[in-house]
């Protein structure tokens, strides 16, 4: 399908073009001019919106199997392309884990009619319990690439090194969210001045800096690829920092909801801003900002985590821990983007994510086009996941995706 | 001033220092009241008050059930060991359950910080914390600062040490926002791992000697070890910590000056707090005790004004 794309301002790592016309055939994305070819499928009216290339959200949770109460695969299917994204990880932390090549074979068949591209992120240890090892080789056989625990860190050093070193055989990415438990054990919120304030345990972000030193001391050992994700720490920053400058094969991304919130907001103990990590205070949120700019964090994420009103309508110690942030993902952007800039943005969400999956970044096979300041309010009615747990829920907010285009797939939204 | 400034008291952090003085200045009157021969005044006759704890109490609650009664409320207890709470009901089904028999205030103790804060979203009853976790006991802080008041005249510009286990302590927090709004300055002592590493950031000073704490204080809070809320070893034993951090009537005649000591108990006697210290002129404990019931009457008074 060929479309002509009118008036489009296109934001790229050049920056943001002026508005100009441009064809996209689902393999190649050029200027119309000077000459337009005849055979044009569909026309869209691009005056004042933005596009790029397709965004991909390197850490976004399904709970089917196990939990579809909370989100199903056709929710999320449908909540990606509604969302803007063209391709997008999806946590294994379901029940039961996608550990074998049958929960990857029922994975393929559920998200195949997607109009987002699903990259299956396979559990590195049976359940993600971070002991034994889930039968990678045979699950790599079968599609995947990318492994991990998804939201439990894997901690135990011997467990890390070997899969470091066993995954080099198929240049295999290991996804971690690194932190130490027993330093976070019990803990609820960031701790500092606030969780001193309202008497809640905290979780040091000594928690993370340590675990990341650590897995890249081991990394520097083993060789492999290693991907953090969301980090939250100066500390985390500091050191990928210095071990992006020493050459080691690492990158990081880090929740773009950890820009927008802070320890501050769970003064009022609502649930909603329970996540793990947790929101961190100021000087954290200015050291993610800086990494983010200096080209250390390489992808902003959703961090979709559903939870149904069950587990978070409790007291906060009791709450589960997420947010879902697919659908306000352009309004956190939008918040973001006096202070940060389109180009940087679409950047940690286009090129970055795609450097991070090992991808040839010189074509582009997908798009997505939005206004970044239309109105919109979020509520129950608009809300297209199962759950709820927003704290922007029931709010208005700015920026709406109006078009998605996967190779020969158009949606109007 | 006669109306407080909340619908609730959820913490001492949510109200004024008006808001304190006029608590005390009620509270005043009901202890005279409560020690007249006749103890009971018609002031919330027809407000049914629901104690709800679901943790362990017993000063506390009674407390609270004298302090109803006195004022002529009629009164129900529900505690979590013989509650649907352990058949798995959630914390706003239990309470709206009891508020559909027509109650109309809640005095809630939780072991979840903000468990009261959470409840005062969802329910229309005015709600008086009796304790949330590790977070605030605001009528244990305002019977303290009352106590002071009545002992030294008043609070401004007194020196009070909070020693003991300040990380897993409620009073802690409480009695640290209510001394320095009413202009006392504030001093915590403990081992290190038993104060929050960034408890400094709320303006008090941070001593970890406890004789230091004794010489620089005019009055010791001591506070009890929460054994019960503690889920990892903090110090090695009870016998170190009473060596280390305990409280004697040795080191209290070692003082060049009189010093007043409070507990809010029970006390751990022989751990943080000697007999020969507890039962002496010194200390205030069961002062605090008879002052919580006037206090309690106070708030419970004030509260039902603002319904």
């Amino acid at each position: 399908m060929t479309i002509l794309l009118k008036s489009l301002s296109f934001i790229d790592s050049k920056g943001i073009h002026k508005p100009d016309d441009y064809i996209f055939d689902g393999g190649s994305f050029v200027k119309a001019a000077p000459t337009i070819p005849k055979q044009i499928d569909q026309t869209l009216d691009c005056t004042g919106l933005f596009g790029s290339a397709g965004w991909v959200d390197l850490r976004c949770m399904a709970c089917e199997p196990g939990e579809e109460y909370k989100e199903s695969l056709d929710s999320l299917g449908a909540l990606l392309q509604a969302s803007g994204f063209s391709k997008a990880v999806l946590m294994p932390n379901t029940h039961p884990a996608i550990q074998n090549k049958n929960d990857i074979q029922f994975l393929k068949s559920k998200t195949s009619g997607w109009f987002t591209e699903a990259v299956i992120q396979a559990s590195i240890t049976k359940d993600n319990k971070g002991e034994d090892f889930t039968d990678i080789l045979d699950l790599n056989s079968h599609g995947a690439f990318v492994f991990g625990d998804g939201l439990n860190p894997l901690s135990n050093p011997d467990r890390l090194a070997k899969v470091l070193q066993y995954l080099q055989k198929f240049d295999g990415i290991l996804f971690d969210h690194s932190y130490e438990p027993l330093l976070a054990l019990f803990g609820q919120m960031h701790e500092g001045l606030v969780s001193t304030k309202i008497g809640m345990k905290g979780i040091p972000g000594l928690a993370e800096e340590i675990a990341v030193k650590k897995n890249l001391d081991i990394l520097r050992y083993t060789g492999g690829r290693l991907h953090f994700q969301t980090i939250s720490t100066k500390g985390a920053v500091e050191a990928i920092r210095l071990a992006k400058q020493e050459g080691l094969s690492v990158t990081c991304d880090t929740s773009i909801y950890h820009l927008l919130f802070s320890d501050e907001d769970l003064q009022t103990f609502d649930s909603n801003f329970k996540v793990n990590p947790p929101f961190r205070d100021h000087e954290n949120i200015l050291a993610l900002i800086e990494g983010l700019q200096d080209g250390t964090i390489d992808a902003l994420v959703s961090n979709h985590q559903p939870q149904d009103i069950d587990a978070k309508h409790m007291e906060f110690d009791l709450a589960q821990s997420g947010t879902i942030g697919l659908q306000t993902f352009l309004p956190a952007m939008a918040k973001l983007s006096d202070q940060l800039g389109w180009q940087l943005l679409i950047s940690k969400i286009t090129d970055g994510p795609r450097r991070v999956l090992g991808e040839d970044l010189s074509s582009i096979s997908s798009l997505t086009i939005f206004d970044p300041s239309e109105a919109w309010h979020y509520n129950h009615k608009s809300n297209l996941s199962l759950s709820s747990n927003h704290p922007w829920m029931n709010s208005t907010l700015q920026g709406k995706v109006k078009f998605v285009i996967n190779r020969d797939k158009l949606n109007k939204l | 001033m006669s109306q407080l400034s909340t619908k609730h008291l959820l913490g001492i952090k949510d109200i004024t220092a008006d808001d304190i003085n006029l608590i005390f200045e009620t509270a005043d009157n009901f202890k005279e009241v409560i020690n007249r021969p006749i103890k009971k005044v018609p002031s919330l006759r027809d407000i049914t008050i629901a104690n709800i704890f679901f943790e362990n109490s017993t000063r506390t609650k009674l407390s609270f059930e004298l302090a109803e009664k006195r004022l002529s409320a009629d009164v129900v207890n529900f505690s979590s060991s013989n509650s649907s709470v352990k058949k798995g009901e959630t914390l706003v089904d239990t309470v709206n359950n009891i508020l559909s028999m027509k109650v109309d205030m809640v005095v809630m103790r939780h072991s979840s910080p903000g468990a009261p804060h959470f409840l005062s979203r969802n329910i229309k009853a005015n709600i008086v914390n009796a304790g949330d976790g590790t977070h605030e006991h605001p009528t244990q802080a305002l019977l303290d600062a009352f106590s002071i008041r009545e002992k030294l005249g008043d609070v401004a510009g007194k020196k009070v040490a909070i020693i003991g286990d300040i990380l897993h302590s409620r009073v802690a927090l409480s009695n640290i926002f209510c001394l320095q709004k009413l202009g006392a300055e504030v001093m915590v002592c403990g081992p290190t791992t038993l104060l929050p590493k960034y408890i400094g950031s709320l303006g008090v000073k941070v001593e970890h000697d406890v004789n230091k704490a004794l010489q620089w204080c005019d009055v010791a809070n001591i506070l009890r070890i929460q054994l019960e809320r503690q889920q990892i070893k903090y110090f090695p034993s009870l016998r170190e910590y009473a060596l280390y951090f305990g409280v004697n009537k040795k080191m209290l005649d070692n003082l060049d000056k009189e010093i007043v000591i409070m507990h809010p108990g029970p006390i751990n006697r022989g751990v943080e707090l000697n007999s020969d210290v507890a039962d002496s002129e010194h200390s205030i404990i069961l002062n605090q005790v008879e002052n919580g019931v006037a206090v309690r009457m106070a708030v419970l008074y004030l509260l039902a004004g603002v319904r």
